[in-house]
């Protein structure tokens, strides 16, 4: 119990009750301090209740009365369950005042509810701390420049404004690769640091950021991009980067090429003149523009084209009219139209004919071709003929020799071919065997090496899981490890704990004892029947065998009697002992009856109620007697 | 003694598939170069995607004929761990039956024995004798196998009844030597059309011009391209966009033939040609002319106009036709303007 009173000592303590030191259990309570503590935790929980409640005492008995009143009513309102009115403060005890008090601190609302809802992470810290500082800066006013404070300059002055400007900044290399010794040297010596290599100071921390998350998403990317792509490739990372960086060049030549191209074809007047940047750009994403096949046209749509652009430069050839009369000026243009007519028509004809030249020529010129080729594959068909011709007139003076010798030689050829064709296969077929065997050993690794190569992605995976995981319980762990600091010292929590612990190993102790104490009643009482059936059944077997011989002997007659006598004693011995254990339980009952009828004060209650009865009456005829006075 | 016509065979060669998924040129005799060697690999059906099998293929590649024979091997057999094989004949005339039957033993022999010597040995027989035992009692002799037959194997009939009238097209672009596309995807249909498309000029017999399976790659564009007029034919459908290598493109699968816009002026086609197409359907929808009785026909008629033309040649000086001599006759102007084409095409033009 003391514990409890502690903690609810501790809790009124905090909101505010003057509780002192002396008193460290509810029995010490004045009737006032009850109040007191019931009306701050009235207040705490239910303001409106709480603010007509006096915290004190009025000296008047009826006052205390009314008081008394209201405080159980207030109670009520909150939600009490128990039994309580004005003698519950007035003529207190104990347990009734210690379950109002306990009833009333867990109504208390807890404060440290909100504090858990909050995400984890040092950088909500960080965020929250950032606009904290933000609000406080937006709650300060603005004022006009000639009236500000020191504390304005901070924020509202003119300096403190700038533009996020960028400027690249020189870094030595942090990673691995070996430097030669003047880069080194020039790093060390002669590089400035960054706050240096800036023309302003204001730049500082945009560079800064932008040189660090250019850096931080290059990194990542890389990450992904070997993650992904890099590993199924086999290859090393700097094979697959210069692998990727070959590509890429060669992509860009052939989108340059193939850009530059049809601007330099279409020498028609085809309006590619100005090839926009955009379009260049677009066609390099890799979009194929299939609108985009040169026809090379006949020569006919060639004469076509070349007719209209003829036409319009002869028809923009322009001669200057000089105004003179009107007449003459009419007649002249009549002159000028007929004889542009004429030339005209003269191109046109010329035209014409270079065209059907054109086309004669084409058709000649596939015909000699033709021609052309035709003889020289007859030419060098020719030369094969002759080739073997000479040979056969050169064998021609000895025929039949010659020809046993011809058909000996094909005959002994054929069999040299047949033979070397014997070797090459006893040298061919194991190479070959050997290359597929090989072939095979190589795809079942390739299995292999893909089954492992899933094998590494799934840990890469596991691996990222874990180490946001581990990131993510650290930043827990700092957090919690910040706000524990936080929180005020009380040495309450740390009891309730050890409270609550001690208190199940009790109940784990008693349980374990209760069931062993059960245990031994039941042996006890398994016993106790046991006997009980042994020895009625005893007695009744002596009875009758007794019995059968009282009838005749004189001696076993009184035996006999003496036998009924002795069950009769011992039953009565073993009444009376049961009959002393049921009389001590009942004392031990009544004993703690009388133990909390004892703490409930009952008597010291009743002579203060007396007196305040006392009180009251003499209070009464007072109040009467000033009523009859006037 | 041999007959001449054994020189025509270049080489063997031979192609395995084994169970790695890998297809391997294992064996040629005597060699091949490179280049070949990759067009060959790369008409081979085993190398390709799609598991299309090809039981005899053929093609021309910088004049040279391949013939490819394509067999699955069965268990049990002396080979292990090859799946397919192909076996690879070139030479230099057109004769797919001929080859076709060479392959076909040769195949025989690699798969009864599981080495290429005995292979060897026989196509050294063919080579050297003209003859070789095959396996199924009797022998292949390459004198059963003449060229004229090669070239009257196709189905000229076929071709009439698919396309009509428009089959007129055709004969007139083969005529001036144009440049003739034929897609279908699938490669027999390729194959069986285009081979026939020769015969429709038999005065030239010239079936070098016939480049029946093509695939869209820069080697096997610029030995097309060596040629001024050819007949192709591609499996890939993007050859339809390539305008730059055809004068007609014939769609096979939906029989649709279209003239190029360069070549319509020189294609224009007038009463000539009508007469020429009206003969043509006439003599093939006859069910009693054969298809040789066909091309017979077609070829009297092709005879009678370069009679004709010649005749005019004559008349001019150095006997070679200009264009004013044929003004002068006044022929309706597609009739001339084809007359003038044909004359370059059949040397008779003046230079």
């Amino acid at each position: 119990m003391e514990e409890v009173d502690k903690i609810l000592i501790h809790a009124l303590k905090q909101i505010g009750t003057e509780v002192s030191e002396e008193t460290d259990s509810i029995k010490r309570f004045t009737s006032e301090l009850i109040v007191e503590s019931v009306v701050k935790c009235i207040r705490v929980i239910d303001p409106g209740l709480g603010s007509a409640l006096p915290t004190s005492l009025p000296p008047g008995m009826s006052a205390r009365f009314r008081v008394g009143m209201m405080l159980a009513q207030a109670c009520q309102d909150i939600g009490y369950k128990g039994e309580i009115g004005y003698q519950t403060f007035l003529y207190s005890n104990e347990p009734e005042i210690r379950s109002l008090l306990m009833f009333l601190v867990e109504k208390l609302p807890r404060e440290s509810a909100e504090a858990s809802d909050q995400p984890t992470g040092k950088s909500v810290v960080l965020q929250r701390a950032i606009s904290a500082a933000i609000k406080a800066q937006l709650a300060v006013p603005w004022l006009p420049p000639n009236c500000r404070l020191p504390l304005h300059y901070a924020t509202q002055s003119q300096e403190t404004l700038h533009s996020f400007h960028v400027q690249p900044l020189s870094l030595p290399q942090s990673s691995g690769k070996e430097h030669l010794k003047e880069v080194k040297d020039y790093q060390r010596d002669i590089l400035l640091p960054i706050t240096a290599q800036l023309s302003s100071r204001t730049c500082l921390v945009a560079s800064v950021l932008e040189q660090h998350t250019a850096e931080l998403s290059a990194a990542q990317e890389w990450d992904n991009e070997w993650n992904s792509q890099g590993l199924l490739s086999r290859l090393t990372p700097q094979e697959y980067r210069s692998r990727k960086l070959t590509r890429l060049h060669k992509r860009i030549e052939d989108q340059l090429r193939s850009a530059a191209l049809p601007s330099s074809e279409s020498a028609f007047g085809v309006s590619h003149a100005t090839s926009d940047l955009s379009e260049l750009l677009q066609s390099f994403s890799g979009s194929t523009h299939s609108d985009h096949i040169l026809t090379k046209g006949s020569h006919f749509t060639h004469t076509q084209k070349f007719t209209f652009t003829q036409d319009t430069t002869a028809v923009t050839n322009p001669i200057p009219t000089v105004r003179q009369s009107e007449g003459d000026a009419l007649l002249r243009q009549q002159e000028e139209l007929t004889s542009l007519q004429q030339q005209f028509q003269q191109l046109c004809s010329h035209v014409s004919q270079l065209a059907a030249d054109m086309k004669h020529t084409n058709v000649t010129n596939a015909q000699v071709m033709d021609e052309l080729k035709k003889r020289e594959q007859a030419n060098s068909e020719k030369e094969e003929k002759i080739l073997v011709k000479k040979k056969t007139i050169d064998l021609l003076p000895d025929t039949d020799n010659n020809l046993l010798k011809l058909q000996a030689v094909v005959e002994a050829s054929s069999k040299r071919v047949i033979n070397l064709a014997t070797q090459w296969e006893k040298h061919r077929a194991p190479l070959i065997d050997e290359h597929r065997r090989l072939k095979e050993i190589c795809s079942t690794q390739d299995l292999e090496s893909s089954r492992k190569l899933s094998e590494i992605k799934s840990l890469h995976d596991k691996i990222s899981v874990s180490t946001e995981e581990a990131k993510r319980k650290e930043e827990m762990h700092k957090q919690l490890v910040t706000e524990l600091e936080n929180l005020p010292q009380d040495a309450s929590r740390a009891e309730y704990t050890q409270r609550i612990l001690e208190i199940v190993s009790n109940i784990k102790k008693q349980k374990e004892e209760i069931t062993k104490i059960l245990c031994d009643t039941k042996e006890l009482q398994k016993e106790i029947n046991n006997l009980t059936g042994k020895l009625d059944r005893t007695f009744a077997v002596t009875d009758e065998l007794v019995f059968k011989d009282a009838k005749k002997d004189e001696s076993v007659r009184k035996s006999y009697k003496y036998l009924a006598a002795l069950h009769e004693n011992c039953n009565q011995l073993i009444q009376t002992i049961e009959d002393t254990g049921t009389i001590l339980r009942e004392i031990r009952d009544l004993e703690e009856q009388i133990e909390v009828e004892n703490g409930k004060k009952t008597v010291a209650n009743l002579e203060r109620i007396l007196d305040d009865y006392k009180a009251i009456r003499q209070e009464n005829s007072a109040l009467a007697a000033k009523i009859r006075d006037g | 003694m041999a007959s001449p016509e054994t020189q025509l065979i270049s080489s063997v060669g031979l192609i395995e598939k084994d169970v790695n998924g890998d297809t391997l040129w294992v064996w040629c005799y005597p060699s091949v170069s490179s280049e070949l060697r990759q067009v060959l690999l790369s008409k081979c059906c085993l190398t390709q995607e799609g598991k299309d099998f090809h039981t005899f293929v053929f093609g021309q590649f910088c004049r040279t004929w391949y013939y490819i024979t394509t067999v699955e091997v069965q268990e049990p057999t002396a080979l292990n761990k090859v799946t397919h094989f192909s076996i690879v004949v070139t030479a230099k005339d057109f004769n797919p039956e001929k080859y076709a039957a060479l392959g076909r033993i040769l195949c025989r022999m690699y798969i009864k024995h599981g080495s290429p010597v005995k292979m060897m040995e026989a196509y050294i027989t063919v080579l050297t004798k003209g003859v070789c035992q095959s396996d199924e009692n009797g022998s292949f002799v390459i004198k059963d196998y003449d060229v004229r037959k090669a070239y009257l194997a196709g189905s000229i009939k076929d071709v009439v009844s698919q396309f009509g009238m428009e089959t007129i097209i055709l004969y007139t672009a083969l005529m001036l030597k144009k440049r003739i596309v034929v897609h279908h995807p699938r490669i027999e249909v390729l194959l069986e059309f285009t081979r026939v498309l020769p015969a429709l000029t038999w005065h030239r017999k010239d079936w070098s011009i016939l480049h029946p399976y093509v695939h869209l790659t820069e080697v096997e564009e610029v030995d097309l391209k060596k040629s001024s007029g050819y007949i192709a034919g591609f499996t890939d459908p993007e050859v339809s966009n390539r305008s730059d290598l055809f004068d007609v493109f014939v769609n096979l699968p939906e029989s649709v033939i279209t003239i190029s816009q360069n070549a319509k002026e020189a294609m224009a086609m007038g009463k000539l040609h009508k007469d020429i197409g009206q003969l043509i359907i006439q003599s093939a929808e006859d069910s009693e002319r054969s298809d040789s009785q066909v091309i017979k026909d077609l070829s009297v008629k092709t005879r009678e106009i370069l009679t004709n033309l010649v005749a005019l040649a004559d008349e001019c000086e150095d006997s070679k036709i200009t264009l004013e001599s044929l003004k002068k006759r006044h022929f309706p102007p597609a009739t001339e303007n084809f007359l003038f084409h044909l004359a370059a095409a059949e040397q008779l033009l003046q230079i």
